[in-house]
């Protein structure tokens, strides 16, 4: 299950943020938790470079694209392998979206197009679509290409 | 909840306006409005859902009555024309997750797209109806979804699978009807669809290991298009070869050659999956670890942390049951301690702890005391915990690693941390020698500056078993005396008990601490005086009648002989009288969970009315209050053990019997528990005919048999034997119980008044050695065997025969003997080649037994073993001998 998917600005306030099967109470603790991990860590990473870190049996995925920090957190068959598989098709879907690693500006302009492409990779906890080609239809109502 | 978004600066203005600046749930509500619009503008209802979306995704929420409103709204853009438009409704549905009964508002609309032509409209129609949708509207769109699991466009294939793979929680038998769809979705050319079909399939027939294993040994011949879905198929193998292992022992693993040959995926994710399937195998031999530790060393250099992290992390977990496998590792996890990502870093120095040898041990601690500062707490204990390990494993480096020890336990932290830190302390000075006194002033350090109660009692208390035995006794008594001062009560009542303690081992500073516990007779806490009093008259300190030093250190320093849970409930039990408490009359025996009384599986639970209560609760004491409870057992005297309930039926029998053991000095009580499965028939005059012609030594003396047997309503009856004192007796009995069935009447549920003689055969049972041994553990074994001392140890070696393998001998003494594993020495490391195995107990007449054992196999499967008993007697030593020869 892909329990969490978030994004922050640079500041840590939250600009998506979608959980599944997570109870509201714990919410909040998840969001100040996440935002701390990236402050302390995603200080100076590259464009995508991918973060890692485990508690318990939760994994999470972090990384930084433009202004924008994306959390992607899991458990069970959504391990570290698994969350850097969903957080390379989001950041691709992003950029994508954005047309180059978006500043804060550039992705609350392409806001309702991102929401479209995070409904089409992650449904309810699972990884639905992997490529960004493919999504970009999809957002248009488009059948694939591929098929 | 969110922060609202800030603006920076004014003079990038341009470039940092937010489009949701000032955003506002209410105004958004109202700009919703233009979905009511006769002349519908896209655009503009496009943006304003964006605004609704971008609230939400904040964590904001919407009441009851303003998500109804402006889901009716969202509704009407279904005459839109507009694709981008419709795209958005379809999310905003979704998001707004409207409650059962405006769902029908859109279930039409839905339901027209779900059979629309445009391929994209089915495909997000499927989704939307099974997010929203309840059980009674599914069997009604069932049709569609199944088709739609086989559409040749994968976008609906997979949209359909994943709707199912949700929709299994909650209606699961309607998506196990879809299986042939599923089934046919597997073999799919797409390669998601592929994926999403495994992993519902796999989710349908979980229950079913047959089904589980045709479609791994299928798939894994076959081709896996994406690499989710083979490490998908990865994780179903290893749960197949994990089961399939405990049937077939011998020959080659099922499924490794697979395996293995993911190992030469492409995908980096399918490579990783592999090899930590196969470090996961059980009884994993060396031999097929080492191509997977080999790509997992190849990962611990890889650029990307994801994979550092995997691959680090699989090898941490091999470290803990194959250190010796993982050594080729080293350099490259050393080199990961300076590693960015502190998770990685961490995991890096406690695989090392795990797998360093003892040259290196300096070097490494040398590089983790840099590394501990910036580390959370969770973390560092982690690292303090591989740390005890390992110098638990080479005692002689205990100086450098006490030091880091007693240096972080300067620094900052938690409660947890401390204690993890203490804890190690406290087992290293228990089990190295040489670190007594450099740890116990370290400790002592310690509780001078200390913010938990808890630890600083712990530590006290430890001060006085230890502190008293060390060279120069009086240093600690600063530290101990300080403590009245400035503590809380808690901590100067454990104080007080340290220092008499002192004063009872140390002659020369009784007087001085004579001084010091008077002063303490006029503290302000009621528990500090009494124990103050309590010490002072126990060694003399008022001048009364000194105790002998006998019973000063029995009082002082004994343990308490039985376990405070047991102790607990014998008092609650305990009914204020003429007789005061005997605490001899508490149960020794630790208490497991208390098994519930087996039922015979496939017995309906009882439906209507009241249910009968279940069997006798089979806990020591409940045992104890119910022999005590009859009459012809009650001279007996006191219960010494009660054993497991044997089964003497099979499961699913018309009446199912098992029979508990109580040993008593001189007698022995069959307790044979009943249960009648049939609910036509009511049994009565139920009594169970033992013949004891096999069992010498035994005679009867006592049956109670049991008036009346209902359906579903266990009863005992029993059956007392009398054999020789302090002789333990073994034996074999045969039992047939004896009953008169009554037919019942299942409409009124009355028995009819004539009944039939009839007899039922049972299993035999067995009086065996072990019934006399109590299982009761050591916290120490070690000192436990030291100061039991060798007067009388026996010892001898025996030739156990040809074995499967070491942990069957192990269990096989055990279970022989009957007695508590101590220390976890009843794990057997798999393919280990020899094993010491460390048991204690109690025998009857209340004697302590200790027993090493020393395991070795040979090439043969032969096994030897080396046995080792030190007992309070003689002729216990000598009588576990005899049980092992004999056995």
């Amino acid at each position: 299950m892909i329990l969490a998917v978030l994004f922050a600005n640079s500041e840590g306030n939250i600009l998506v943020e979608r959980f599944n099967g997570v109870p509201a109470e714990e919410r909040l603790h998840w969001r100040s938790f996440l935002v701390k991990l990236g402050a302390e860590n995603l200080r100076g990473a590259k464009n995508e470079e991918l973060l890692v870190a485990c508690h318990k049996s939760v994994y999470i995925v972090y990384t930084v694209l433009g202004d924008v920090s994306i959390y992607v957190v899991g458990k069970d068959e959504y391990d570290e392998l698994a969350l850097s598989e969903v957080i390379f098709v989001i950041t691709s879907a992003v950029k994508d979206a954005c047309g180059k690693p978006p500043t804060e500006r550039l992705f609350l302009d392409k806001y309702g197009k991102i929401c479209l492409c995070l409904d089409e990779i992650v449904w309810k906890g699972c990884l639905e679509n992997t490529d960004k080609e493919r999504i970009k239809r999809l957002i248009r109502l488009k059948p694939p290409v591929d098929f | 909840m969110a922060q609202p978004f800030v603006k920076k600066d004014d003079d990038d203005e341009e470039a940092e306006y937010s489009p949701f600046l000032g955003i506002e749930k209410g105004a958004v509500l109202q700009e919703a409005r233009v979905f009511n619009d006769p002349q519908l503008d896209p655009r503009r209802c496009s943006q304003v859902i964006t605004k609704l979306l971008y609230l939400l995704n904040q964590g904001e929420t919407f009441t009851k009555i303003e998500a109804t409103e402006v889901f009716f709204a969202v509704t009407k853009l279904f005459q839109s024309r507009d694709i981008g438009l419709r795209r958005m409704v379809y999310l905003m549905i979704k998001e707004l997750s409207p409650c059962a009964d405006e769902v029908i508002i859109v279930t039409s609309s839905l339901m027209k797209d779900m059979n629309s032509k445009t391929d994209m409209y089915r495909a997000n129609a499927i989704r939307v109806l099974c997010r929203i949708t309840d059980g009674t509207l599914l069997t009604q769109i069932e049709r569609y979804l199944k088709q739609a699991i086989v559409d040749k466009n994968p976008v609906v294939a997979s949209a359909a699978l994943v709707s199912g793979i949700h929709i299994l929680q909650t209606n699961p038998e309607i998506v196990k009807r879809w299986s042939n769809e599923v089934q046919e979705a597997v073999q799919s050319r797409a390669a998601l669809v592929q994926f999403h079909a495994l992993a519902l399939l796999h989710q349908i027939r979980q229950n079913d290991r047959l089904a589980v294993s045709k479609l791994v040994t299928s798939l894994t011949r076959g081709s896996v298009r994406s690499p989710l879905a083979q490490c998908l198929l990865i994780r179903y193998t290893s749960q197949v070869i994990h089961e399939s292992a405990s049937n077939s022992q011998t020959g080659e693993r099922p499924f490794f050659d697979y395996l293995e040959s993911c190992l030469r995926h492409k995908a980096e994710m399918v490579i990783l999956e592999a090899a930590r399937a196969i470090t996961e195998l059980n009884g994993v031999t060396s031999r097929e670890l080492t191509p997977a530790i080999t790509v997992l060393q190849l990962f611990l250099s890889s650029s990307k942390p994801v994979l550092r992290f995997a691959a680090i992390r699989t090898l941490n977990k091999v470290a803990m049951t194959h250190p010796m496998a993982v050594t080729n590792c080293n350099i490259d996890m050393e080199s990961l301690i300076s590693d960015q990502n502190r998770s990685i870093a961490t995991l890096a120095i406690t695989t090392l702890l795990k797998t360093g040898n003892e040259s290196s041990v300096d070097r490494l601690m040398k590089q983790i005391t840099n590394f501990m500062s910036d580390i959370a707490d969770e973390f560092k204990i982690v690292v303090v915990e591989a740390i005890r390990s390992l110098c638990l494993k080479f005692p002689l480096k205990y100086r450098s690693l006490m030091n880091f020890l007693s240096n972080i336990l300067r620094e900052e932290g938690g409660f947890e941390y401390k204690k993890a830190i203490i804890d190690s302390i406290v087992i290293l000075i228990r089990d190295i020698p040489e670190a007594k006194e450099s740890g116990l002033l370290h400790l002592c350090e310690f509780i001078e500056d200390c913010e938990f109660t808890y630890l600083s009692t712990q530590i006290l208390h430890f001060l006085g078993i230890e502190g008293p035995k060390t060279s120069d006794p009086s240093k600690y008594i600063r530290y101990i005396y300080n403590r009245v001062h400035l503590e809380n009560a808690t901590v100067r009542a454990s104080a007080v008990s340290t220092m008499a303690k002192f004063g009872a081992k140390v002659e020369s500073l009784k007087p001085r601490i004579f001084v010091l516990l008077r002063r303490c007779l006029l503290d302000s806490d009621d528990e500090v005086r009494d124990r103050a009093t309590l010490y002072l008259n126990t060694l003399g300190g008022h001048g009364s009648e000194v105790e002998t030093d006998e019973n000063m250190n029995e009082f002082l320093f004994g343990s308490l002989e039985v376990p405070l849970v047991n102790l607990e409930t014998s008092l609650k039990n305990y009914e204020p009288s003429d007789e005061s408490f005997d605490i001899n009359s508490v149960p020794k025996e630790i208490k497991s969970q208390p098994l519930a009384e087996k039922k015979a599986p496939g017995k309906k639970p009882a439906t209507g009315l009241a249910a009968p209560p279940s069997g006798p609760a089979t806990t020591v004491d409940a045992y104890e209050r119910l022999l005590s409870s009859i009459a012809e057992f009650s001279s007996f005297g006191k219960l010494f053990k009660s054993s497991a309930p044997v089964e003497l039926t099979e499961a699913g029998t018309e009446y199912t019997v098992n029979v508990v053991k109580h040993i008593f000095d001189r007698h022995v009580v069959f307790q044979y528990n009943c249960t009648n499965t049939i609910p036509e028939v009511l049994l009565e005059n139920v009594a169970v005919i033992v013949d004891s012609s096999d069992a010498e030594e035994f005679s009867e003396v006592a049956s109670k048999p049991l008036p009346s047997l209902p359906y579903d309503s266990p009863g005992q009856t029993f059956v007392a034997f009398e054999k020789p004192d302090g002789v333990t007796a073994i034996g074999k009995f045969s039992n047939i119980l004896k009953f008169i069935v009554k037919e019942v009447d299942p409409s009124t549920g009355e028995a009819e008044e004539d009944g039939v003689e009839d007899e039922y055969q049972l299993e035999d049972l067995e009086v065996v050695a072990a019934d006399y041994i109590l299982k009761v553990g050591v916290s120490n074994f070690r000192n436990a065997w030291e100061s039991m001392g060798a007067d009388y140890e026996r010892v001898d070696e025996y030739g156990l025969g040809p074995r499967e393998n070491l942990t069957e001998a192990v269990n096989a003494v055990i279970n022989l003997l009957g007695m508590q594993p101590c220390e976890g020495t009843e794990v057997v490391p798999s393919n280990s080649r020899s094993h010491s195995c460390l048991l204690s107990g109690v025998y009857i007449g209340n004697v302590k037994v200790l027993v090493r054992l020393s395991f070795g196999i040979d090439g043969q499967r032969d096994v030897a073993m080396k046995l080792a008993v030190r007992s309070e007697d003689e002729s216990v030593s000598d009588a576990i001998h005899e049980i092992v020869a004999s056995g």
